[in-house]
């Protein structure tokens, strides 16, 4: 069913189901009582600390801490930072090796350097160790390719999906174009198909809403990796872009990505309001559910429970999705972000820490956290419950809108680029460049190639 | 012998005495002094958090980071915000430090408003401007648009986001220029004034030419300290621009917290340090000169 993110792990997954079903028979044989050993308040009366991310799974986990600890007995201390400063902050805890966070909040990109450095313990024994881990765990209910991205051998440029895993996903994140089907009547618009289309209509889209004057398009648009990483990332790879090429050259400042740089920042300037330039993921998302905007352009696609929920939301019913538009040659390209939980390994609550991960990403839990506003679902099992399916379904102007956006979207979405423990330094060096050419300081060839230049000398490096 | 002996003993007593009573001093001077030379080691290697081994790469960062133009770009940045922040707050926080002298009824309660901003922290300030400088949903756009103005970006365009953070930087540490130089009138004694009165001296000409000179060494203490204070800024600029919009706001301070927490490099971030504190070190240094050369001046007088 989502093929592309998904299919890349499946040829392992069935080398991982069969020795699976080999092990579990055997285990069923010779050492049935081992599950009886798992022993879910083996580390009663430990305290763990998490760093927790702003975002909607934490709102979603907040209120089933209590059940974790009535039934394990342990006690979940955490802190929650905005993306930015929890990240600066982790780095400055992981690299000192106190260990003040048992557990946090991250992704493969991030993980890129946390495993460089020795600082995440490996999850693979964890997982085997039927003393350990619940019978009923079940780590093959996994998306194939979303665990495996989650591994890395640890050499530079490759090796992801290979090696040791590092990180349990919690959800992830494609992108789309929502849109509000209100807004497109009254300006007689139809769903763009392509960049193209948008473009065309980009200077069509200024609307007299209740509160003044509409814009056309939010996206976040800061000087951060995520904008060639995930949401730009999502055109420039539609355009037919990516970082390297097969013969690993950068293709940062190629005629098919000045063209996509080019086409954006249009987009941009005709379509969005004086400040896009600093938005960030969070004031994206606000910014549209406050309801200024006719389209949100390429945001992520698990902002939907929060569009449709009217408690934080002035659009709640009002909100269409789609996937996101086609390149010049028809062609569809998405990234993938995957929330993740990975353990520090200078924790000194090991057994604490790890009986809270697999809580978190078991099936039932997961499926409550799904059910409060935690998307989109990492798991199987997830996907073929009825009450998930359920409350996604009602989403978007027709019946079942956001799951097709969804589905065709994860067809073609998946993380493109090398495994590097410097790819975000290089990708803030990137973004910079396309924010350069939005304020109108040098061309974008220029711009892009000067990054170029610089990349190169990081990968040199 | 005896009084050899007894002589000696004094002689270790008292030497024991002097390193006792030098420890103090010895250790203060390791606890800043250490920090500090092996933050300029560490500007001369690739220190990275990530790898534990580093190299020895010379003069290598500071080559590197000069060649950099967003390096000038920050330099330039970091200096035009000092400056802005000494020639608004400093006339400023004397003004106010003169109205809050004027003896009335209302003076105490002035006296305590004026101090509230020192009370909350810059993070919490550059966060509540940050919300009033929204441009769609801000309340001083709101407050412009009531007055027939257009609406600034304020925090979000590169043309305007440098005059937004100096204008929260004058907001939080005007009232300390102003106690400051409050504490300096106050500090005036009552008879220079009077003998001025009496010479026939209007109130404007008593602040002039009785006050004023008086205030001076006043005014060197608050250029100081805004100088140095704001060459370091970081708090403000971190939580409202994190240095944009593009590079606007991109102060030598945030260059180098980027070096170390954004792309975990140690050595380039300790340059960058090391390279403001010269920064800093050369304008503190220019100040207290010029102070002393004044007060050489005064007592020739």
């Amino acid at each position: 069913m989502f093929s592309s993110l998904f299919r890349r792990g499946l040829s392992r997954s069935r080398a991982t189901v069969a020795a699976a079903l080999v092990a579990t028979s055997a285990l069923s044989l010779a050492s049935a009582p081992a599950y009886a050993e798992m022993n879910w308040k083996a580390a009663d009366g430990q305290t763990i600390n998490l760093m927790l991310i702003s975002h909607p799974f934490v709102e979603s986990l907040k209120p089933l801490l209590p059940e974790f600890t009535a039934k394990t007995g342990i006690k979940v201390t955490y802190e929650e930072l905005a993306e930015q400063s929890g990240f600066e902050k982790l780095l400055a805890d992981l690299s000192s090796k106190t260990g003040t966070y048992d557990v946090f909040m991250t992704s493969p990109l991030n993980n890129w350097q946390y495993a460089a450095a020795g600082w995440l313990e490996p999850l693979d024994g964890l997982i085997a160790n039927t003393d350990k881990t619940a019978a009923d765990y079940d780590v093959n209910d996994f998306i194939p390719s979303i665990l495996s991205a989650g591994r890395w051998d640890l050499t530079p440029l490759k090796g992801i999906g290979e090696g040791s895993l590092w990180t349990l996903p919690i959800n992830f994140e494609s992108y789309q174009l929502a849109y509000r089907p209100s807004l497109l009547k009254k300006l007689g618009l139809q769903v763009p198909k392509t960049y193209a289309d948008l473009l065309a209509m980009s200077d069509k889209l200024a609307i007299d809403g209740p509160n003044g004057k509409m814009h056309g398009i939010i996206t976040r648009f800061d000087r951060y990796w995520d904008l060639p990483y995930l949401t730009f990332g999502t055109m420039l790879q539609s355009y037919g872009v990516e970082m390297l090429d097969k013969d690993g050259k950068l293709q940062i400042c190629s005629d098919k990505s000045i063209a996509a740089t080019q086409d954006f920042v249009t987009l941009i300037k005709k379509a969005s309001p004086e400040g896009a330039g600093a938005f960030t993921w969070y004031e994206a998302m606000q910014g549209f559910a406050s309801g200024q905007y006719v389209f949100s352009l390429n945001e992520a696609n698990l902002f939907a429970p929060t569009y449709e929920d009217p408690k934080q939301s002035a659009i709640a019913g009002d909100v269409g999705y789609a996937p996101t538009p086609l390149g010049p040659d028809g062609k569809r390209a998405a990234a993938a972000w995957i929330w993740s939980l990975s353990m520090n390994s200078a924790s000194t609550h090991k057994d604490a820490a790890w009986l809270f991960m697999q809580w978190v990403t078991s099936k039932e839990t997961m499926i409550k956290t799904h059910l409060a506003g935690n998307m989109n679902p990492v798991r199987k099992s997830a996907w073929d419950a009825p009450e998930v399916a359920k409350l996604m379904e009602s989403w978007g102007e027709t019946p079942g809108q956001y799951i097709q956006a969804a589905k065709t979207e994860a067809e073609v979405a998946t993380i493109r680029f090398p495994p590097h423990p410097e790819l975000t330094r290089m990708l803030d060096r990137w973004a910079e460049a396309i924010q350069k050419s939005y304020f109108g300081q040098g061309d974008v060839k220029t711009n892009l190639c000067n990054a170029q230049a610089d990349i190169q000398k990081m990968l040199d490096e | 012998m005896a009084r050899i002996t007894a002589q000696a003993d004094k002689t270790w007593m008292s030497k024991a005495a002097f390193y006792a009573m030098l420890a103090p001093a010895l250790i203060l001077l390791m606890s800043t002094t250490y920090p500090f030379l092996s933050g300029i080691y560490t500007s001369l290697t690739n220190q990275k958090l990530y790898i534990p081994a580093s190299k020895f790469v010379g003069l290598n960062n500071y080559i590197n980071l000069f060649e950099t133009p967003l390096f000038w770009n920050g330099l330039a940045n970091t200096l035009t915000y000092a400056g802005a922040a000494l020639a608004i707050q400093l006339p400023l926080g004397l003004a106010f430090a003169i109205l809050l002298d004027v003896p009335g009824r209302l003076q105490s309660f002035f006296r305590s408003a004026v101090v509230l901003p020192l009370l909350v922290p810059p993070v919490v300030a550059g966060l509540i401007w940050k919300t009033m400088m929204h441009p769609q949903s801000g309340v001083l756009n709101w407050l412009l648009a009531q007055v027939g103005i257009e609406p600034l970006s304020w925090l979000t365009s590169p043309s305007t986001a440098m005059m937004s953070i100096i204008l929260i930087d004058t907001w939080l540490f005007t009232p300390l220029a102003t106690i400051i130089l409050l504490a300096g009138l106050q500090s005036v004694s009552g008879e220079v004034v009077e003998a001025a009165r009496i010479d026939g001296a209007d109130a404007w000409q008593v602040i002039r030419y009785v006050k004023l000179p008086l205030l001076a060494p006043y005014l060197l203490l608050v250029a100081l300290f805004r100088v140095s204070d704001s060459l370091k800024s970081l708090e403000i600029i971190y939580s409202t621009t994190k240095g944009g919009p593009l590079d606007a706001t991109r102060t030598l301070h945030v260059m180098a917290y980027e070096e170390a927490y954004r792309w975990s490099s140690l050595g380039r971030a300790m340059t960058i340090v090391f390279v403001l504190w010269l920064v800093c070190y050369t304008i503190s240094g220019a100040l207290l000169a010029f102070w002393q050369k004044q007060e050489a001046k005064n007592r020739g007088l």
